[in-house]
């Protein structure tokens, strides 16, 4: 128990050196560029950091069984279509939304089976797939949809809570605060944890692993339609690549937030807070006037910072846990081999 | 244990060599295939000059590369290490002329791969996660220091770039030279042999004795010069390059890989299937252009190639592993214990 204890207590200290992070910026940009704080600066991060963060969370299930979805970007790409499509035709929000969910599902769903039945690592799985989504979309669209009704750019334009919140924040709060309570209090989310620790023992157990797997994409996918749907209703023109290249910056999120892409661990407000600082990069370093042309390299290098630090937690961590006889440097490897960065179970009831 | 034995004893590597031959096989059929509709594809210079030119960056990335799937590791910031190091280079070149132009490609080169070496091995840190985070960090220093304009080529990369011996490209003969050496190091030294001993069990391989951190920060390092030495002729090709052309180079990378029979999961590949695996999609890639089918209906082929491969691949995949085990034992001479052997003269 007391290791657990310690461990509980390492996985506050990820969200909390976030959580000094994120409010060492915004306190930074206070000071240094006050028009930071103007209300059409505010909504616009929000708005990013909503579709950002809706598809980190669905990203983050997947991290969580210790497969990745380097296929995001171009489901979104896809949904961005779809709806765009049905869009097209006067069609409101709610049915374009669901018809975008059942896109993201359905791709997303496939990804899932193409990983479990084929036991082909997700990884290159994805990559296979994001090629043939990516190859199809010219294919069916010629270039861009445009011309969208207002009915179509309505969620962007006109729904606003209180005449100034985006609803996507609506959407994201929704989202967050149902998977907080459903990766809190559920059964199925504690399999999914088994599932990404250690997949001979969850089989043993009576888990089918297999499954899980499949469920963790088929519920990202939704998320991912959710995400493309606020991406695509920005303007009045869809084009085929408006997601391309997004899951990096989903990924970088998600293992900002601390979850270890070895799977076993993670958190959602990780991923909120991982979400919330990379939605702020860019903009701050527009408002304090370096060239934004530096955030690609800004944002790799807090990335690299945030697994870096957690890493060097764990070994120390490890180093004063084992008794090393012969060999100095092997065993705390060997140690950090079987536990990666913050392979603690992170929910000891 | 015993099963091991036994297949120590059976005869060589059957299924091994099967491979290979089943994709020179595709590679022949195809060539066939696409001269036979269009002819132009088999003349010498369409050849030379579009077939082998336009992989030829991809191909020198793939056989470093290799050594690291091999390891289980995964380098995704090939591409941006190329582009960052063209870009430092000509950037260079443009004030302190050519000289350190190079000197300043091949430096970055370098730093790169020893800076994913050292976080990936020192810190412990999946190669996934830190190549992933230098894809950004290397095309996001690139981009903030052309200011996402366009860098040009200098002198000595324009040579290089577009220099031929009778319609036979310099960079061809660059990377035979490097695909030799490629496979001698991964077949024939116990430098090689350390690789696939790391893939299947990195720890036991620590154990026994093997120098795994320099190994592995070396595999990483040499990807790193290799970049570099793509970035000369990627440079000199284009006359121009922006900081983003090579965003999915990496993937493009990854399914030669993966199409050239090495397990993305480690332990598992040769350097042979890597070499037919690159001229399979050059094949293909100029074989569709010059087909006239358009460029999306090349992404979902290739897409379709790399679906098929890994089908093809996890089915087979568990007698293959087999195989290379018994290949791994075998290539040093006899003896099960050439590891222990091996780590003695691993080089540094």
């Amino acid at each position: 128990m007391g290791e657990s204890k310690s461990r509980f207590k390492k996985m506050l200290t990820t969200e909390f050196y976030l959580l000094i992070f994120l409010v060492a910026i915004l306190v930074i940009m206070k000071a240094a560029a006050p028009d930071f704080y103007s209300v059409n600066n505010i909504m616009t991060v929000l708005n990013y950091f909503s579709y950002l963060l809706i598809a980190a969370i669905g990203m983050n299930l997947i991290i969580i069984t210790s497969n990745i979805d380097v296929a995001a970007g171009s489901i979104i790409s896809v949904v961005a279509i779809v709806i765009a499509f049905v869009g097209k035709t006067g069609a409101p929000l709610p049915v374009f939304l669901i018809a975008g969910m059942g896109t993201g599902l359905v791709l997303s769903w496939l990804n899932g089976l193409f990983i479990t039945k084929l036991n082909i690592p997700a990884i290159v799985a994805t990559l296979a797939t994001t090629q043939l989504f990516i190859g199809a979309l010219p294919l069916v669209v010629e270039g861009s949809i445009y011309d969208l009704p207002a009915s179509f750019t309505w969620l962007a334009f006109q729904a606003k809570i209180f005449g100034v919140i985006p609803a996507s924040v609506a959407f994201a709060a929704v989202i967050t605060a149902g998977f907080m309570l459903f990766m809190r209090y559920s059964r199925f989310s504690k399999k999914l944890y088994a599932v990404g620790n250690n997949k001979h023992a969850a089989t043993l157990t009576g888990i089918n692993v297999n499954k899980m797997m499949v469920l963790a994409f088929a519920i990202a996918g939704p998320l991912y339609g959710i995400c493309g749907t606020i991406i695509a209703t920005a303007g009045q023109r869809v084009t085929t690549t408006m997601g391309n290249g997004f899951e990096m910056t989903i990924i970088a999120a998600v293992v900002l937030g601390g979850t270890s892409i070895s799977g076993g661990s993670g958190k959602i407000i990780g991923t909120v807070l991982g979400a919330f600082i990379l939605s702020l990069i860019t903009p701050a370093m527009n408002y304090i006037g370096l060239s934004s042309d530096w955030s690609d390299a800004v944002m790799g290098a807090i990335i690299l910072l945030a697994v870096i630090v957690a890493s060097i937690s764990t070994l120390t961590k490890n180093k004063k846990v084992i008794i090393v006889p012969d060999q100095g440097a092997a065993s705390p490897e060997a140690q950090a081999q079987t536990a990666p960065v913050g392979t603690a179970a992170p929910e000891v009831k | 244990m015993e099963s091991n034995m036994e297949t120590l004893a059976k005869p060589r590597k059957r299924s091994g060599l099967n491979f290979n031959i089943a994709l020179l096989v595709i590679l022949v059929a195809l060539i066939l295939i696409i001269g036979i509709r269009n002819p132009t594809f088999l003349t010498y210079n369409y050849m030379m000059s579009v077939v082998v030119k336009n992989i030829m960056e991809i191909g020198l990335m793939a056989l470093p590369m290799t050594l690291i799937v091999i390891t289980a590791g995964i380098d995704l910031s090939v591409g941006s290490i190329m582009i960052f190091s063209a870009i430092a280079g000509g950037m260079v070149a443009q004030s302190m002329g050519d000289g350190m132009g190079i000197l300043v490609t091949m430096a970055v080169g370098i730093i790169c791969g020893l800076a994913n070496g050292l976080i990936i091995v020192k810190l412990k840190i999946s190669p996934l996660i830190t190549t992933l985070a230098t894809f950004f960090l290397f095309r996001g220093i690139a981009k903030g220091m052309t200011q996402g304009d366009s860098v040009y080529s200098y002198d000595f990369t324009t040579a290089v770039g577009n220099m031929e011996f009778g319609g036979f490209p310099l960079v061809l003969i660059v990377f035979i030279v490097a695909a030799v050496v490629f496979t001698l190091l991964l077949s024939k030294t116990a430098f090689g042999r350390s690789l696939y001993a790391l893939g299947l069990n990195e720890n036991a391989t620590r154990y026994s004795g093997i120098k795994a951190d320099r190994t592995l920060i070396a595999i990483y390092v040499i990807s790193g010069v290799i970049c570099a030495l793509a970035a000369y002729f990627y440079l000199g090709r284009f006359s121009s390059v922006k900081f983003d052309v090579a965003n999915s180079m990496n993937l493009k990378v990854v399914t030669v890989i993966v199409l050239g029979g090495t397990s993305i999961l480690g332990g598992v590949g040769d350097m042979k299937g890597t070499i037919i695996a690159i001229f399979i999609i050059a094949v293909l890639n100029s074989g569709l252009t010059v087909m006239n089918i358009p460029i999306d209906v090349q992404t979902i082929i290739q897409g379709t190639v790399l679906i098929i491969s890994l089908i093809v691949y996890s089915i087979l995949g568990e007698r293959a592993k087999k195989r290379r085990i018994l290949d791994v034992s075998k290539a040093g001479g006899p003896g099960s214990g050439s590891i222990e052997g091996g780590a003695a003269q691993t080089p540094a």
